[in-house]
């Protein structure tokens, strides 16, 4: 009792070590433990910083590295993805993640995305939400703008070109707010998750009486569709659908 | 009665100890335990004594009995003075049983003067015919031979695999004989067949062809054996693993003429019979050999060598000179699997050519001996490089372990000049393609930790969407604000074109008004006046931008009749000539007016 007490002391005084040093320093340690080869004193230190409320490519893509170093795959692989999702055109991520996923124990005949989500998906993930949310606003107001000299204007020649005009920045506009609301969802409010548990049974019911259906194993990526009590059910990535523990993945 | 009775038993002994026959009277019997149905086996009777009356057994019906062949012999010796005599009858009963089954062979008796004795009762068994054990068929002579390592007495010849050990490991070698041993004389061997030894190597050891036969006493039967062929058999897979018998057919020398019961013993035959030679097969015992798989995990660097090694390596030369090849040995010494010993995974530094190993066994006719791995190497780099270590494990069956054994690394330095034999004769440089070593994830990124916590997302915000609601009322408020004001500049305009020709009439009665002062140069700029200001309201052209040129434009687009057009060009050129000119000259101001009436309401009629 006495022992666990004392761990306690110490663990508290880590954190309120860790809490001195401003985030942008703990990031660097993290680095520097990295290099050292203390691969699991790095990644917690970078679990931190998410748990905290960081948000930012590297930071994930460095997570995911030190996971992967560690031994956690399941963690690294998660943390690639959610790299991904702020970083889409960063080849590491993708080079980084796919050694990971080759060292996954299921194996998936995945069903493609059809390109144009795909395309879509990406672009959305550019920039940040926000982004796309002013830059939508601006061109809305541009748009208006362009409007206005549509219909005041009196020489026939500069009116249908600020008619052309305001059209397109009034498409613009609306491709920015569905980037928007894309980049958001996806970022924000992703139905991606990662097995963690060594091994998980998918049921066709939620709670332990289902058939068994299927069994995963950490590491596999999976979509959640629908939540009930303790229970998710999943989505494969060939398509087929289950039951699993909550407890056994973490989302995106 | 009793006391009697062994009283008498020690007289019949004293006095046959006096007429010097001191020993008992003894009736064995010699048959078979087993014998095919259809077999000629043999029952011998053998009695210490040749006087007294034999008893023939009563042979059960089944039984074909021919014979007794009997025989006598006497021996005497003298040894120090003693007189000592041995008298022995033999009777021989061939017999021949048709069906299976278990027999009893009764007791037979012998019956002297003195006393009657009794063989013991023998119990065979017959069984079906082909099943009977195959030695005991193929030397046709009744007797059987009892299965096991070492020839049972009776056998004429036989073939043995001696096993150096029956419980190996996977790969550790077992030593072999292939042994001959016989009682009878042989004049030759022929057809040595092996069977395929399925899970094993085999290899052979060079034995030297059979000459002669040893002298060797088993069970107090003496053999003359020989070892046809010695090998080494290398276990593959494991389990339980049968090796089918080995056939050999020997030359016998078998005697022609009838046996005489007195030398029956095949060993002894060739000394009083004429022969004839007759080919026999002979095959060993099939055995079974367990081998034990090797324990698991294996290591990685282990590479089949099962046996006691040790290991060394030797370089050629620490220097060396550019493109010239230098020798890594790798000698593997000991006894064990040395044939199956891989060679060694060594990792030689990039910029030295690597050649597949030369491998020499040095072996002593048994599987002790060496394997040396001799590696060419030729560095196509200059610098030093370090040849590692070289780590080889091999699997020890003594200590039932895996040992790992080290050889030390090498530093090698290499000198010379890349391309210095460029001069003598051109040298083709192929490109080379970068060698993948191996795969890992990329570093992490060390940049200067600018993190920031997430905003929150705008969308998800009501504010966010008012703003584009706010911008649309905006720009309604602004167009409505832009059409009001339209409107009444349109009023305001509509209003003067209205009253355009009204208000170019009142200027022209003004001008008239002044025709009567005789002031023509007013009268002439209040008609242009009147004219400009008509234009302007009817137009819409601002006073300030009118002039001519956009005057006749303006009224040229509204299909105004070109001598209009040029009956105002007459009247503006006239008050401007006037305005300058003496008074006298060109048409007078009351005709001006009149015409500049007459135009605004001509012009009045086509403008609306």
């Amino acid at each position: 009792m006495r022992r666990t007490i004392l761990i306690h002391i110490i663990l508290m005084a880590g954190l309120l070590n860790l809490a001195a040093q401003t985030p942008e320093e703990r990031y660097v340690q993290a680095g520097e433990l990295y290099g050292s080869g203390d691969h699991s004193g790095a990644a917690a230190i970078y679990r931190q910083l998410y748990e905290e409320g960081f948000r930012s490519g590297d930071l994930f893509y460095n997570a995911g590295n030190a996971f992967y170093k560690s031994g956690d795959n399941a963690s690294a692989i998660l943390f690639y993805e959610r790299a991904k999702l702020l970083s889409p055109a960063d080849e590491d991520i993708d080079y980084n993640l796919q050694i990971a996923r080759s060292r996954i124990t299921d194996r998936f005949e995945t069903v493609p995305q059809l390109f144009f989500v795909r395309w879509f998906d990406f672009i959305s993930l550019l920039a940040s939400t926000n982004f796309w949310a002013v830059a939508a606003i601006t061109l809305f107001a541009l748009a208006l703008l362009l409007a206005v000299l549509f219909l005041t204007k009196s020489r026939a020649r500069g009116r249908l070109l600020s008619f052309w005009l305001a059209l397109a920045a009034l498409l613009l506009s609306l491709m920015m707010i569905s980037l928007a609301v894309r980049n958001n969802s996806l970022v924000n409010h992703n139905r991606k998750a990662v097995i963690t548990c060594s091994i998980v049974t998918g049921r066709s019911a939620p709670g332990d009486s289902g058939n068994e259906l299927f069994v995963l194993h950490s590491g596999t990526t999976v979509n959640v569709e629908q939540e009930l009590g303790d229970f998710r059910e999943v989505r494969l990535p060939d398509g087929n659908k289950g039951w699993i523990r909550a407890d056994c993945m973490e989302k995106i | 009665m009793a006391e009697m009775k062994s009283i008498l038993t020690i007289v019949i002994f004293l006095l046959a100890g006096l007429t010097a026959m001191p020993q008992e009277v003894t009736l064995t019997v010699d048959a078979p335990a087993t014998a095919a149905a259809g077999e000629r086996f043999r029952v011998i009777y053998t009695i210490n004594s040749t006087d007294g009356q034999f008893t023939p057994p009563k042979f059960d019906p089944a039984f074909t009995v021919q014979g007794p062949q009997q025989s006598t012999s006497r021996n005497v010796q003298w040894i120090n003075g003693d007189v000592k005599t041995v008298a022995t009858t033999t009777l021989i009963y061939f017999v021949s049983v048709s069906e299976p089954g278990t027999y009893t062979i009764p007791a037979a008796q012998f019956e002297t003067k003195k006393v009657i004795v009794s063989s013991e009762e023998r119990k065979i068994v017959i069984v079906p015919a082909g099943q009977a054990p195959a030695a005991g068929q193929a030397q046709g002579q009744g007797q059987t031979r009892a299965a096991g390592d070492v020839p049972s007495a009776g056998t004429d010849v036989s073939l043995r695999l001696l096993f150096g050990d029956r419980e190996v490991y996977a790969g550790e070698p077992i030593t072999v004989t292939l042994k001959l041993y016989t009682r009878i004389n042989l004049s030759g061997l022929q057809e040595l067949k092996y069977p395929d030894f399925k899970g094993f190597l085999r290899e052979d050891i060079e034995t030297p062809p059979l000459r002669n036969l040893e002298t060797e006493v088993i069970d107090g039967v003496q053999y003359g054996t020989g070892v046809v062929q010695r090998m080494v058999l290398y276990p593959q897979i494991s389990g339980d693993i049968r090796i089918d018998p080995v056939e050999m057919t020997v030359l016998v020398q078998e005697r022609t003429g009838a046996r005489d019961p007195f030398f029956d013993d095949p060993f002894f035959d060739s000394f009083f019979s004429s022969v004839s030679t007759v080919p026999r097969k002979i095959a060993t015992q099939p055995v079974t050999i367990r081998v034990k798989p090797l324990p698991l995990p294996r290591p990685a660097d282990f590479h089949g060598a099962v046996g006691s090694f040790s290991m060394e390596s030797s370089l050629s030369a620490p220097e060396a000179k550019l493109n010239d090849a230098i020798n890594l040995m790798i000698t593997l010494k000991g006894s064990g699997s040395l044939n199956l010993a891989g060679e060694p995974v060594i990792n030689f530094p990039q910029g030295i050519e690597k050649y597949d190993p030369k491998v020499t066994i040095r072996s002593s006719g048994t599987s002790s001996g060496s394997k040396i791995f001799e590696y060419l190497l030729i560095p196509r780099n200059t610098g030093t490089f370090e040849i590692p270590p070289v780590s080889y494990t091999v699997f020890d069956p003594q200590q039932e372990k895996y040992v790992t054994l080290r050889a030390g690394g090498f530093t090698v330095n290499v000198t010379g000049t890349p391309g210095a034999e460029e001069g003598t004769a051109p040298v083709y440089i192929p490109g080379e393609d970068v060698k993948y070593l191996g795969q890992d994830i990329r570093f992490i990124r060390n940049g200067n930790g600018r993190l920031s916590t997430v905003a929150t997302p705008l969308v998800t915000k009501l504010y966010y969407w008012l703003w584009f609601v706010l911008a649309l009322f905006i720009t309604a408020g602004v167009l409505l604000l832009r059409r009001e004001q339209m409107k009444r500049n349109a009023d305001i305009a509509g209003q003067r074109n209205r009253k355009a020709a009204k208000n170019a009439r009142k200027r022209l009665a003004k001008a008239t008004a002044l025709l009567k002062s005789r002031r023509n140069e007013l009268v002439n700029t209040e008609v242009a006046r009147s004219i400009w200001g008509y234009l302007g309201d009817k137009l819409r052209i601002p006073p300030s931008e009118i002039t001519r040129e956009k005057c006749n434009a303006a009224l040229t687009e509204r299909k105004v009749g070109e001598d209009l057009i040029t009956e105002l060009n007459r009247i503006l050129n006239a008050t401007e000539y006037s305005q300058y000119a003496p008074v006298s000259e060109g048409e007078s101001p009351a005709a001006l007016c009149k015409r500049a009436d007459t135009l605004i309401g001509r012009l009045d009629d086509v403008l609306d």
